[in-house]
């Protein structure tokens, strides 16, 4: 939305040109522009730098909802807004389950079972709706190579024996979850980037990272100075892109 | 009149131009009339016009200023704030402590800040008062609506629907206990569905849709007059990360917060914003304090801060220019924001929602 051109914003087109000349092409660029330097610029009087902000920012703006039209909408279907993780108590006091559409952070000492339970959501989710599941493909990152495939099907067969009651399905759903190994920050940020259209082609419902604290503890090592900086960084930009995705598909991650 | 023609809100091609033909102050630019400006500079006859239009408009401000006429300027007396402020409703927060300390609750046409740890309660919080907000002013409340900037996107609209219902529950209650008309009358528009359908929701993924939205704040709040609370959740959050050049993040955020207390004054509203809190490496140990650095700490009129110890949720005044500084203790139940029981009325578990501790502080209130 920030990237957005200003000649999309319905701006003259010699504006633009002129704008352009100073480097200023994105809506970005406008918007972090003073008065002062938005009318040297643009040449022109106040109250007309006003409204070509209002114009501007009209363009970016986010959209108004009510929370009421909100509420209609998640209780249009109730079961695309949780993915239920079959423990009942886990389930009550989640409200539901996971929730679809936000983050959701899992976390605990070495051995409890958190990889246990995220390839455990994995079966979930590729489960028909009637069932309980999302029906669909699951992205697993891996970045600790602690995920095994045997251990995924041991987990469905003994689960739901009668759902995947012939091989044919069983390679059905190991075929829907789609594993990618990185071990590196960069590497995660950047698969995390490329995900939009994978979910869109794959008909992604579910994305677990597992885990994020061991590449961001094995590259930035907090007592250096300036490492701090750059690891939050890196989080909340691998944070925000990971919000957008779950908000955009409405998917739990 | 003698105003400098430099000094007009004027292009600054045309300004350049005015300066080079010898013009002086407004007063010669006047007396020249549209046609001859036109000629002497060059400009067409309508560019003119308007040129001696705004010349106009600034003299009379000028004017107005200079002969102390109070409509013109913000100029009043302190006796008229101080009618103004006690007439000037608050927003409680359903905790009772919490409003003591505030001094009633959240202040209208002033800027809040609250900060604190994840998880603390800052979105509670935010939503229990975009709910508070709407109560009626025969049960307290100032009967306005809601306007909700979300930028890190922990608004659960569910927890909205609890809060919401406790909150009409307790006036229901309220109402059994006084039987009033205009309690009764109230009751049919309080309802969950109105509730819902006063909070305006805006979802910002980064800065530049925030700086968007408040740029549209002052036209959407002339259109919605009756909005009286602007929640902005996580200021912190878009201009923590990928930001380089801190001057301009200083810049942007001295600009927002300026148009924020242009808001809430033009509109009689109360700004909430919400702060992430960072760590302050000293020599020898490190503190938490609020995020974005200390000259946003000024943008703020009061500051409150959320802290945990042992389990205990615990809220600081820090800053406020008219309350004292003072921490108390609070509790998030399933109803919401609420006081902390004392423990000897915990005994009884199943009322205590339906405490009386709540039900005396309203009818202090009447």
């Amino acid at each position: 939305m920030a990237a957005k051109k200003l000649r999309r914003a319905r701006l003259s087109q010699e504006l633009c040109e002129r704008l352009s000349r100073h480097q200023i092409t994105t809506c970005q660029d406008f918007l972090c522009l003073s008065f002062l330097e938005l009318m040297k610029v643009t040449g022109q009087s106040y109250y007309d730098v006003q409204k070509l902000l209002r114009q501007v920012s009209r363009a970016c703006a986010p959209k108004m909802q009510t929370a009421y039209e909100m509420k209609l909408r998640n209780s249009v279907n109730p079961s695309s807004a949780f993915l239920s993780t079959t423990l009942h108590s886990l389930d009550k006091v989640l409200h539901g389950g996971v929730p679809c559409g936000s983050l959701t952070e899992l976390t605990s000492p070495p051995g409890c079972g958190k990889t246990q339970f995220c390839i455990m959501m994995s079966v979930l989710a590729t489960l028909p709706v009637s069932m309980g599941g999302l029906d669909g493909a699951v992205i697993y990152i891996d970045t600790e190579s602690a995920f095994s495939a045997e251990r995924l099907i041991e987990i469905a067969g003994n689960r739901f024996p009668t759902y995947f009651d012939s091989d044919e399905k069983l390679f059905c759903m190991t075929r829907s979850i789609h594993l990618y190994r990185e071990l590196t920050c960069g590497s995660v940020l950047n698969r995390i980037m490329s995900l939009e259209e994978e979910i869109i082609s794959k008909k992604v419902k579910l994305i677990i990272i597992d885990s994020v604290a061991s590449v961001v503890r094995k590259e930035f090592d907090t007592k250096l100075q300036g490492n701090l900086a750059e690891r939050s960084n890196f989080l909340t930009r691998g944070a925000s892109a990971l919000k957008y995705l779950a908000e955009e598909f409405s998917i739990p991650v | 009149m003698q105003r400098e023609v430099g000094s007009l809100p004027l292009a600054p091609a045309l300004r350049a131009r005015l300066v080079a033909a010898g013009f002086q102050t407004a007063q010669d630019l006047l007396e020249t009339g549209p046609c001859g400006l036109s000629k002497e500079i060059g400009i067409s006859k309508e560019e003119a016009l308007e040129v001696l239009q705004v010349v106009r408009q600034e003299c009379h401000g000028d004017a107005a200023r200079t002969a102390g006429a109070s409509d013109a300027t913000r100029k009043c007396t302190a006796l008229e704030l101080l009618e103004e402020e006690q007439a000037q409703g608050f927003i409680i927060t359903f905790c009772s402590a919490l409003d003591n300390i505030l001094g009633g609750g959240v202040q209208l046409t002033k800027i809040t800040e609250i900060c604190g740890a994840p998880g603390v309660g800052k979105t509670q919080l935010c939503m229990q008062l975009a709910v508070d907000v709407q109560i009626p002013e025969c049960f307290g409340g100032v009967a306005g609506e809601a306007v909700f900037i979300d930028t890190e996107g922990s608004f659960m609209v569910d927890r909205v629907v609890d809060i919401a219902t406790a909150c009409v529950q307790h006036c229901q209650l309220i109402a059994e206990a006084h039987q009033e008309e205009d309690h009764l009358k109230a009751l049919e528009t309080f309802s969950l569905e109105s509730i819902l359908s006063h909070i305006y929701y805006f979802r910002c993924r980064d800065y530049i849709e925030l700086l968007a939205q408040v740029y549209l704040l002052p036209d959407f709040l002339s259109e919605h007059s009756k909005v009286r609370l602007v929640v902005v959740d996580g200021i912190a959050f878009p201009f923590r990360h990928d930001f380089e050049d801190l001057s301009l993040r200083t810049r942007l955020l001295n600009g927002l917060a300026q148009q924020l207390i242009i808001i809430a004054n033009d509109h009689k509203a109360a700004v909430v914003l919400t702060n992430q809190m960072t760590t302050r490496i000293g020599q020898s140990q490190s503190t938490l304090v609020p995020a974005l650095g200390e000259s946003w700490g000024h943008a703020a009129t009061v500051r409150l801060i959320f802290h945990w110890d042992n389990s205990q949720r615990l809220a600081t005044l820090y800053k406020s220019p008219s309350q004292k500084e003072a921490t108390i203790p609070y509790h998030i139940t399933s109803h919401g924001f609420r006081d902390v029981q004392p423990p000897a009325v915990t005994q009884n578990a199943e009322d205590t929602e339906m405490n009386p501790r709540k039900r005396p502080r309203r009818e202090e209130e009447k």
